[in-house]
């Protein structure tokens, strides 16, 4: 039942009033219907032989989408599979000139084969910011929130070579400029973003991340090189005549990976906090706050899951190998074996198992990690003075966007 | 009356709202001043997809955002008796949606099926378009990778460097004999290399090579000519260049399937297997063909070929169940048809005389090469279109 206590009438009064209200996001879905979703999904792609993949993203972003209500109203995701399927057949256009020259490239001499890879793997890169801003841009202006749409406006070769100058420069930096490249890419995303007629802002600087990122690099890199000095002081063992470092030593290194992972968990959910925070849209402002730890828990969990389902397969295929070897069933599978159609039932046994095996990976991956990963912003988040939203009108009818093409053929993931 | 929320697609404002039938209208009327705010004809309205328990609604004519959201079992099926047209349309969708579904799969499927047979057609046609210079620059590429790779691991040298010895020049003869007027655009190029992998391949653009190890269990002249044979097979009908084809069209094909376009995946890799290695047993058995067609004309007996490959290889039980796998037709079925194929003429001379097999068996110095290389395992399969990195 829809309660009518933060009625309509109240927000009007308080509408005036320019501090007016202060919004919380939750989220009202449970992994256990994103998990039957997926699977449901998952077995309806064998008998359409991939095709409905497009579905099953449709389907999961309306779960993420309907579940999450902002001030007691529900997003809405208007997006639909076909938009998806054909938005795919257009990036396929772009990948068959690039197939060619690929094949091209492959009678040539060493050298230029290894040029030509090179090339191609930046413009593959350079392509990725392309197909990850053309495809916020489709899921934007296909969100509604109270009838109205989102948008997202700029130009993504703008932003693709924004975001290719920055990684060069990130790349020669060791990493160090990583902040300066965050900031300046989520000040385009969002300068860029709309909600109706009303444009978003990002306030943050380079120093909104500054301090959680040097202190984990620093961290991290002090414990590796730690690490390196045990191993240095502490003699090397040999097993079968290859050098490795001694027990002491192996032990300093799992430590500061662990110290370094550990770290990671604490800059991601800073990141996420701050750089969230610094979204407003008008005069209405975002807060979030993630915490490490329940991060950490949720790659414990996702591990753990993962650990399970594994035990699960191990056992499947004990117990088959025991069906197999028992009483006469042998002498059929060797008779099998010499025959052609048995190399049809190890054939299909292979694709089988290995579709069971990244599917259930890629499903408790989005159960647990990226549904996750959802839940804690939308949970930590809260929008400050969300009744000045109310004036917001709808802007005009969006170009028509085919699919997200590009982002869908290279496998650009979120959401 | 009927709670709802509504907005108007106009104004980020929702409201609280009753909502009332007035004959073939949908009311909606503030719930706390009563005003009318809209009239939405019954016939016009459409189910949007929402969570368990909520029905939402919008309606054409009005801006695209306008909305009324029915919450709670009670209040959704009796918005759903309201508005008949909601469930028609949700059918009709539905069955649009399945439709396209269908549609799009069977056609996916038949180019799956087109592919899987048309690969072989269109490489074989693609082929003679490709510039025979193409081809020699990818089989020197091929040889400087493969040179690469075994002089780490098994030893990569030339046995009997001087072009002009007894043996070279048999071996350069015989050649010569086995692709003449097949209207090859290549010269064909043998070497006898030192390495301790029995093996013995063909590349793009006319190289073949004979691995030491195998000249160590070759036995007769025919066994040696019956594999040389068969690499040529593979160079006058440009195999390399086929499968360099093949392979980066079904590179596209599990790109549609998969939709990972980079064709970076697993099972990209693995389906792309898949499909070229049914491939390359069509091209085994022309090389197979053009052997026995060679025996014939040149007097010497294909089988000897297959008499070969099984003392390095041997069938057994793994070998057969992988056949799907494996780029190489079995040997018993090879035998059968090599033996069908190939009644040697009665007139022709023998491709190698006594003395010319003699230098040939001691290229490499015939026992300066342990035998002793491991059976089976990727690294000795007997010959094969050396696939292009």
């Amino acid at each position: 039942m829809v309660t009518p206590t933060q009625g309509s009438f109240d927000a009007v009064a308080m509408a005036a009033d320019t501090s007016g209200g202060t919004a919380r996001v939750e989220f009202t879905g449970t992994r256990r219907q994103l998990f039957g979703l997926l699977l449901r999904g998952y077995l309806l792609m064998l008998p359409t032989a991939g095709i409905y993949r497009f579905w099953v993203t449709t389907w999961k972003r309306r779960f993420y989408w309907q579940n999450t209500v902002i001030d007691g109203d529900a997003l809405e995701y208007t997006g639909e599979a076909m938009q998806l399927l054909i938005g795919f057949l257009f990036a396929v256009a772009f990948f068959l000139p690039l197939y060619l020259v690929l094949f091209y490239l492959s009678t040539q001499a060493p050298e230029i084969i290894g040029f030509g890879y090179m090339i191609i793997g930046i413009v593959f890169w350079f392509m990725l910011g392309y197909a990850q801003y053309r495809a916020r841009d489709f899921r934007l202006s296909r969100t509604l929130w109270r009838g109205i749409r989102f948008d997202q406006r700029g130009n993504a070769w703008a932003y693709a070579l924004r975001r290719f100058l920055w990684s060069l420069l990130v790349l020669a930096t060791l990493g160090l400029a990583f902040p300066l490249m965050a900031t300046s890419l989520w000040r385009y995303r969002y300068n860029n973003s709309w909600y109706g007629d009303r444009q978003f802002r990002w306030t943050g600087t380079w120093k909104t991340i500054a301090g959680p990122f040097y202190l984990s690099y620093f961290a991290a890199g002090a414990g590796i090189v730690a690490a390196l000095f045990v191993a240095e002081s502490v003699p090397a063992i040999s097993i079968e005549g290859v050098p490795l470092p001694g027990p002491a030593a192996q032990l300093a290194f799992l430590g500061a990976a662990l110290f370094a992972g550990l770290m990671w968990f604490y800059f991601r959910s800073r990141e996420t906090s701050r750089m969230f925070s610094e979204v407003w849209i008008g005069e209405a402002r975002a807060t979030v706050r993630v915490r490490g730890r329940s991060l950490l828990g949720q790659h414990l969990a996702y591990g753990l899951s993962v650990l399970v389902a594994a035990i699960v397969f191990a056992l499947i295929a004990l117990a088959v190998v025991a069906a197999a070897e028992g009483g006469t069933a042998s002498v059929v599978i060797v008779d099998l074996t010499r025959s052609v159609q048995s190399s049809w039932i190890v054939l299909v046994g292979l694709i089988l198992g290995y579709l069971v095996v990244f599917g259930t990976l890629g499903l408790l991956g989005e159960v647990f990690l990226g549904c996750g990963y959802w839940m804690l912003v939308a949970r930590g988040a809260t929008i400050a003075n969300v009744e000045s939203l109310r004036t917001v009108r709808a802007a005009g009818e969006d170009r028509a966007l085919v699919g997200e093409g590009l982002a869908d053929a290279l496998n650009v993931g979120a959401y | 009356m009927l709670h709802a929320r509504y907005a108007d697609g106009h104004v980020a404002e929702v409201h609280d709202v009753a909502c009332l039938l007035d004959g073939t209208e949908l009311v909606i009327r503030d719930a706390a001043t009563s005003a009318d705010l809209d009239r939405w004809a019954t016939t016009d309205v459409f189910p949007i997809p929402g969570r368990r328990d909520e029905l939402r609604v919008g309606v054409s004519g009005r801006p695209y955002g306008a909305r009324l959201v029915f919450a709670g079992g009670d209040d959704v099926s009796a918005a759903h008796q309201m508005m008949p047209a909601l469930a028609h349309r949700h059918r009709e969708n539905r069955g649009r949606e399945m439709r396209a579904l269908g549609l799009a799969t069977m056609a996916l499927v038949s180019v799956v099926v087109a592919y899987i047979y048309g690969v072989p057609l269109l490489a074989r046609n693609f082929v003679s378009l490709v510039p025979a210079e193409w081809e020699e620059k990818l089989g020197t590429t091929a040889v400087a990778q493969i040179e690469g790779l075994l002089r780490q691991e098994a030893g990569f040298e030339v046995c009997d460097p001087d072009l002009d010895s007894l043996a070279n020049r048999a071996i350069a003869r015989f050649a010569e004999r086995v692709v003449e007027g097949s209207g090859s655009p290549f010269t064909p190029d043998i070497k006898v290399i030192r390495t301790t992998v029995p093996n013995a391949f063909a590349l793009p653009g006319g190289h073949s090579f004979y691995f030491s190890a195998l000249l160590d269990q070759t036995h007769s002249p025919d066994e040696f000519a019956g594999v040389m044979a068969h690499e040529l097979g593979h160079v006058v009908h440009r195999h390399g260049m086929e499968q360099l084809i093949s392979t980066s069209a079904t590179g596209l094909l599990i790109g549609f399937v998969l939709g990972d376009m980079t064709g970076l995946s697993v099972a990209g890799g693995i389906g792309a297997t898949l499909v070229d290695s049914s491939f390359s047993r069509d091209a085994e058995r022309e090389a197979d063909r053009f052997a026995a067609d060679a025996a014939k004309r040149l007097g010497f007996r294909s089988a000897g070929l297959v008499d070969l490959l099984e003392r390095v290889a041997g069938d057994n039980e793994m070998s057969a169940a992988l056949a799907l796998l494996n780029t190489h037709p079995l040997t018993a079925e090879r035998r059968t048809s090599l033996e069908a194929l190939a009644v040697p003429d009665a007139s022709a001379t023998p491709p190698f005389t006594p003395a010319e097999w003699a230098a040939i068996k001691s290229m490499c110095g015939s026992t300066s090469t342990p035998s002793n290389a491991p059976a089976g395992g990727s690294g000795t399969r007997l010959d094969g279109t050396a696939k292009n990195g």
